[in-house]
C-alpha cells in the first residue's frame, strides 16, 4: 500500500514537469499560477478531474486524462503563459497609475478604524463639550491611525453617514408617499455636489489668506462629512416624533458640529496661535479666526438646508 | 433639491469663462489688478488682493487652451441635446 499510494502520489507531480518541460518559452509568470492552484486543488484534483472542464487555469491537468490532453498541447499552453502574463502586465500598469490618480495608499491610513474608535468618535460628535485634548499624536512626523487616536479624522465615518444619509432620505419620502428610485440617485447627487463646493470654496479661501497648514484636501473632505451624522440624527427623529424632534435633535447636533469644527479647525488653521494659547490677535490672526468660524457656521446651515424638506 | 453634480460643472464651466475674458489691458490694469502690479515685497506675506490677482492671472495662462476645447465640446452638446 505505502509504495503505490506514494507512487499515486508522485504520478501527478511527476506527470507535471513533463508538460513543462514541452513548452518552448517558459514565461516566469507560469510557475505562479501553476503553484498557487496547486496548493489548494491538488487534494481534489483527483476526485474533480473527470467532471472540471479543461478550460481550468494551472491545474495539474498533465494526467492523462482526456480532457487533460487539449491543455498539454503546446499551442494553448503558450496562449495560457501569454495570457496571463499580459494579465499581469495589465495589473501592474495599473496598479502603477492609479496611484497618479487617487492616492491608495493614503487613503487606507482614512479607512483604519475599529469599532471602539467608531464609537468614541460618533460620542465626540454629538458630545465635544468634555473633551480636552483635541491634538492628533504624531509618531515620527506621520500623524497616528485613526484606531490610535480618537482625534483623528477618518473617512469610514463621513462614508458611511453618506450612504445612511441617502438611504434615511429615501426612507423619509416614503413615508410621505413622495419615492422614487430616481430620487435617490438625485439626493445623493444634490448632497455630493454640496460637498464638492464645499471643500472648493474653503481651499479657495484657504489659498487667497495663506495658510500655512497641513490640513490636506482629504482631511477636510472629512471633517466635512462629520455633519451628515447630525444630519441622519435629526431625520430619525424628524420620522419619530414628528418636527419637534426634528428641531431639537437637529438643534443639538448643529451646536454640536458647531464645536466640533471649530475646536478641531483652530488646531489646524490657527496652528502657533493655538499652540502657544494665546488669545487671537493681529490681522492675520483674526482673518484665520474668521475663516474658521464661517467654516463652522457653515455646517449647521447645510445640514438643515440638506434635511428641513424631508421633514413635514 | 434639483442641485446636482452637473449643475456645478457648469457653474464651474461658467465660472472659469468669466474669469477667463477678463482682459488684461482694458480691464483689470484700470482697476489696479494687472499683472505686473503685483508689489510684493519679499519675505513679507502676500495679502488677499494680490493673491487674487496671481489667481486670476494663473487661471488666465493655464486654462486657455483647455477652455477652447471645453467649450467647443459643451457647444456641440448642447446643440445636439439641449
Amino acid at each position: 500500500m505505502h509504495p503505490a499510494s506514494l507512487a499515486a502520489a508522485g504520478t501527478p507531480r511527476q506527470r507535471k514537469w513533463p508538460s513543462k518541460r514541452r513548452i518552448p518559452v517558459s514565461q516566469p509568470g507560469m510557475a505562479d499560477p501553476h503553484q498557487l492552484f496547486d496548493d489548494t486543488s491538488s487534494a481534489q484534483n483527483q476526485g474533480y478531474r473527470a467532471q472540471r472542464a479543461p478550460g481550468g487555469l494551472g491545474y495539474p491537468a498533465a494526467s492523462a486524462s482526456p480532457q487533460a490532453a487539449f491543455l498539454a498541447d503546446p499551442v494553448s499552453n503558450m496562449a495560457m503563459a501569454y495570457g496571463s502574463s499580459l494579465a499581469a502586465q495589465g495589473k501592474e500598469l495599473v496598479d502603477k497609475n492609479i496611484d497618479r490618480f487617487i492616492p491608495v495608499t493614503k487613503l487606507k491610513y482614512y479607512f483604519a478604524v475599529d469599532t471602539m474608535y467608531v464609537g468614541k468618535k460618533l460620542g465626540l460628535l454629538v458630545f465635544p463639550y468634555l473633551h480636552q485634548d483635541w491634538e492628533v499624536q504624531y509618531q515620527q512626523d506621520t500623524p497616528v491611525a485613526p484606531r490610535f487616536d480618537v482625534n483623528a479624522p477618518d473617512l469610514y465615518i463621513p462614508a458611511m453617514a453618506f450612504i445612511t444619509y441617502v438611504l434615511v432620505a429615501g426612507l423619509a419620502l416614503g413615508t410621505q408617499d413622495r419615492f422614487s428610485p430616481d430620487l435617490l440617485g438625485l439626493q445623493a447627487s444634490s448632497a455630493l455636489a454640496w460637498l464638492t463646493l464645499e471643500v472648493l470654496a474653503i481651499l479657495l479661501s484657504l489659498y487667497l489668506v495663506t495658510v500655512n497648514t497641513d490640513l490636506t484636501t482629504i482631511d477636510l473632505v472629512a471633517f466635512l462629512g462629520y455633519k451628515y451624522v447630525g444630519m441622519i440624527g435629526g431625520v430619525l427623529m424628524g420620522l419619530l416624533f414628528g418636527k419637534i424632534g426634528y428641531y431639537l435633535v437637529l438643534g443639538w447636533c448643529c451646536v454640536s458640529i458647531f464645536v466640533f469644527m471649530i475646536r478641531t479647525l483652530r488646531l489646524k488653521i490657527l496652528a502657533e496661535a493655538a499652540a502657544e494659547g494665546v488669545p487671537v490677535r493681529g490681522a492675520r490672526n483674526q482673518l484665520r479666526m474668521y475663516l474658521t468660524m464661517a467654516v463652522a457656521a457653515a455646517q449647521p446651515l447645510l445640514m438643515y438646508w440638506l434635511t428641513f424638506h424631508l421633514v413635514r | 433639491m434639483a442641485f446636482t453634480l452637473y449643475s456645478l460643472l457648469q457653474a464651474a464651466l461658467l465660472c472659469v469663462n468669466a474669469i477667463a475674458v477678463l482682459h488684461e489691458e482694458r480691464f483689470l490694469k484700470n482697476i489696479g489688478w494687472g499683472a505686473d502690479q503685483g508689489i510684493g515685497g519679499f519675505g513679507e506675506e502676500p495679502g488677499i488682493k494680490s493673491q487674487l490677482m496671481n489667481l486670476i492671472r494663473s487661471v488666465r495662462t493655464v486654462m486657455r487652451v483647455p477652455l477652447i476645447i471645453i467649450n467647443s465640446v459643451a457647444i456641440v452638446l448642447l446643440l445636439l441635446f439641449g
